[in-house]
């Protein structure tokens, strides 16, 4: 349902050696929009990723989806509750196929067979030809991963959090090194699985895309949370834009 | 001569076992052990005794080694594998070291240095399997099962999981793999198939000891593995052929010191290892399509 508070974050901070990479950061995903998060380099923005889906332990602060501590849980176990991500450098599965990357992405088990049956079958493969169709990775379903170009590559990361069923799509950088043709087939994708249900907060540098593609903007700064809110609202803020493109509020 | 052949058929298949059930982890898990000599030893040491003070026939004797060699791969995987690989590779080394340690020195069970003499024949539902053809086939019959298994296992979800961990643990774990628990089955399945090589070479031999369970052939099997090509069902079976075929065309060469052979056969290991990192680092087998690079025979 749009609107009800998916994932919240609560006064987090995590220092690294004597940098405060987040610092005590507070915010909410809500259920059904396009969240993202921007700022200048070394904002925090993948350090607060990384907080969120356990792979890393924040100092202090709490961190729960759908109501529930995910806090200190191995990052398997957070993906199993629903919280896929992607990373900047994507860490396809480079040796196995577009095929066999998707699949391994719908299997929550990793044994022998699969429970559930014939139905639970069916709806995985289901799934996974509805990831590759909107990809329009179809056709490459057998070459390695390896051997595909960038921009598939890029879908390929898409295809398999989209078959993973998770509800939380957490997206590293999706959009970076788009021609604009994928980048188009990209939006409109995203905005199709939001439409769906789908919850997405994304990091993201290129104003363009966040402009056209957010629902609501954090943005960053040295580890801060220094505004929320709506694109219009944060991308005309003159003091944001200044630290953003690199001057200091003085 | 034909007696020479089988006895060199056998040899291939026991090691085929062995390149093949590292294969499964080097290959698929992307797991570097360097203790496999370990678990053929557990494997030839728990049959030989099974045999010789239970009278147990191959399968029981096999079985008991597959457990014992099942159960030590725990406990060297659960505390090893919680942690990124470089510290497995230490801890197996240090497996191999500590095992080479208490096969030598636990005389009761071992016999120590001098080993254990007298092992009966391999006894298979009543029959004695001591005619060289029949334990051939016995020894063909098990790599086929073996081969099979990790075809299966491969194909499987926990194979596509394996693999997903081997490209990339991180983006693994994100999926949603538990990839300590299932890197630490991977070394359990090997391992426990690894002792009936170990099964096998003892009643085969009847007569094992320590030697045949050192690092070096721990090495050797690795080679086998990078030779044929990882992550492929059949490459490891070429490495055994290769590897073991090599001293035997040696001694066909004119001229060639016998005493030499070992020198000269290090030589060509070193060499070949080289030239395949060079052009072809899929092994022999791994390269040139994709079927054979996705891990298909």
């Amino acid at each position: 349902m749009t609107g009800e508070i998916l994932f919240q974050a609560e006064h987090i901070s995590k220092t690294f050696g004597g940098l405060k990479a987040v610092d005590d950061v507070s915010f909410a995903l809500r259920a059904g929009i396009v969240t993202t998060l921007v700022g200048p380099n070394g904002a925090g923005k993948t350090t607060l990723f990384n907080a969120m889906t356990g792979h890393l332990v924040p100092d202090q602060g709490a961190v729960t989806f759908l109501g529930q501590s995910i806090l200190g849980l191995p990052h398997w176990r957070v993906a199993r509750l629903g919280v896929g991500r992607t990373f900047q450098d994507l860490k396809l599965f480079s040796h196995m196929t577009v095929e066999e990357n998707v699949t391994t992405a719908t299997e929550a088990g990793s044994w022998l067979w699969q429970t559930g049956g014939r139905a639970a079958q069916a709806e995985r493969t289901e799934r996974i030809a509805r990831a590759l169709d909107a990809t329009q990775l179809q056709r490459r379903r057998n070459a390695r991963a390896i051997d595909l170009s960038y921009a598939e590559r890029k879908f390929l990361s898409i295809a398999r959090i989209m078959a993973s069923g998770a509800r939380l799509w957490l997206l590293d950088e999706p959009a970076s090194g788009l021609d604009r043709g994928s980048y188009d087939r990209f939006v409109s994708l995203l905005r199709n699985e939001v439409k769906s249900g789908v919850t997405i907060c994304i990091i993201e540098h290129n104003l363009d895309i966040v402009q056209s593609i957010s629902d609501r903007i954090a943005f960053l700064d040295q580890g801060k949370l220094l505004a929320e809110g709506e694109p219009k609202q944060i991308l005309s803020d003159p003091a944001l834009a200044a630290i953003y493109f690199g001057e200091r509020a003085s | 001569m034909f007696t020479y052949i089988v006895s060199l058929a056998i040899l291939i298949g026991i090691n085929a076992i062995l390149a093949v059930t590292l294969n499964f982890i080097l290959g698929y898990a992307g797991i570097f052990s360097l203790a496999h000599a370990i678990f053929f030893g557990i494997g030839a040491y728990t049959a030989a005794v099974a045999a010789m003070k239970f009278g147990a026939d191959f399968t029981v004797a096999t079985a008991a080694g597959m457990v014992l060699s099942g159960v030590i791969s725990l406990a060297l995987a659960l505390p090893a594998l919680r942690v990124r690989g470089e510290y497995f590779v230490a801890a197996s080394l240090g497996l191999q070291m500590l095992a080479l340690t208490v096969f030598s020195e636990w005389k009761s069970v071992t016999g120590g240095i001098g080993g254990l003499i007298g092992i009966p024949p391999a006894r298979l539902f009543g029959f004695d399997v001591s005619d060289p053809v029949l334990f051939l086939a016995l020894t063909l019959a098990c790599l086929a099962i073996i081969l099979l298994a990790i075809r299966a296992l491969v194909r499987s979800s926990f194979g596509r999981s394996l693999k997903a961990i081997r490209d990339d643990e991180t983006a693994a774990s994100a999926l949603g793999k538990n990839v300590a628990l299932l890197k630490t089955l991977a070394v359990v399945v090997s391992s426990s198939f690894a002792a009936v090589a170990g099964s096998l070479y003892a009643f085969y031999l009847s007569f094992i000891n320590v030697e045949s369970f050192v690092l070096e052939v721990s090495v050797q099997i690795i080679a086998m593995v990078i030779i044929g090509g990882t992550a492929t069902l059949l490459g490891p079976v070429i490495g055994a052929v290769i590897v073991l075929l090599l001293p035997a065309l040696l001694t066909y060469i004119p001229y060639l010191p016998p005493t030499e052979i070992g020198s000269i056969q290090q030589m060509i290991y070193g060499l070949a290892m080289v030239l395949l990192m060079i052009f072809r680092p899929s092994g022999l087998w791994g390269y040139g399509s994709d079927s054979r690079a996705r891990g298909e025979p």
